[in-house]
């Protein structure tokens, strides 16, 4: 069993990570200081109960979802799937390498990389259903394992490979849209 | 599509760009694995693609980092101490 007293030293190094991924969750820094304090508060008045030497930050994670599905969650009506229609596997891989010349789809590959600012990717990801969003947000942002996401999210790890398969496709999908609207892409740079 | 082994594409490819994601996430066994591993030594098409997505997902995994606000962090830590001396009292 856990120490109270050593959980500032032990729990508050996550508060970064913690926070970053509230910021995607609840979309504002208001909501997501919230929802960082409720969740150290709770974890706090609950730490007797976790077990030394297991995965705290795991655990941290756990609490913060729930926290937040319980509480924070206002977009219950929101679609929960996504239309991916004719989306292949790394679309936006693929749409790159089927615009340009072998030579010329490698210099586009690093611009797109480059080009894509913080937004881009932070609207991208908070543009997905919450189902696809969180798998995404804690294996990408967290580096998680399927397991570990399984345990956080209370689904099976099947259901975790088919929502972070279906999460980052769709991501990549509007990624695409974002570099083609930024002119990254060969064509979209001749234009004036 | 220019940026693929379309010409010369081989069993060895459709195993790894079936797994790239759970090569990526390291979630593979590691006989497997190293399979993977020792096709894209040979197969520059799988090793460019496989490129790609390792250097999308750092792209995104980097892009998505937020600054804790400093005062923040104080506040935490404030609520932190008063709900210890609550338990205390």
């Amino acid at each position: 069993m856990a120490d109270q007293a050593d959980f500032e030293r032990d729990a508050l190094q996550y508060n970064r990570q913690l926070y970053s991924a509230a910021m995607r969750m609840t979309r504002n820094s208001a909501d997501a200081e919230d929802l960082v304090q409720e969740t150290y508060l709770k974890a706090y008045r609950a730490y007797h109960t976790f077990m030394e030497g297991t995965n705290l930050k795991a655990w941290l994670y756990r609490i913060l979802t729930n926290t937040y599905i319980n509480k924070y969650r206002k977009d219950s009506r929101r679609p929960n799937e996504v239309d991916l229609g004719t989306v292949e596997d790394l679309y936006l891989y693929r749409r790159i390498g089927s615009e340009a010349s072998a030579e010329a789809s490698r210099t586009t590959e690093e611009r797109v990389l480059d080009g894509l600012v913080e937004s881009d990717i932070k609207e991208a990801v908070e543009e997905l259903p919450e189902t696809f969003r969180m798998p995404v947000l804690l294996a990408d942002l967290e580096g998680f394992s399927y397991k570990e996401i399984a345990e956080i999210l209370d689904i099976p790890i099947g259901t975790v490979m088919s929502r972070l398969h279906r999460g980052r496709k769709a991501m990549q999908k509007r990624l695409w849209e974002f570099a083609k609207e930024r002119g990254l892409l060969p064509e979209e740079a001749e234009k004036p | 599509m220019s940026n693929e082994c379309d010409d010369n594409r081989s069993a060895g490819c459709d195993e790894a760009l079936e797994n790239l994601y759970l090569y990526l996430d390291s979630e593979l066994d590691s006989v497997t694995s190293e399979r993977i591993r020792s096709h894209l030594d040979d197969c520059h098409g799988c090793v460019h693609s496989f490129e790609f997505e390792k250097r999308l997902k750092s792209v995104v995994k980097e892009r998505l980092d937020e600054e804790v606000p400093e005062v923040f962090v104080e506040r935490l830590r404030t609520a932190l101490a008063r709900e210890a001396a609550t338990d205390t009292k």
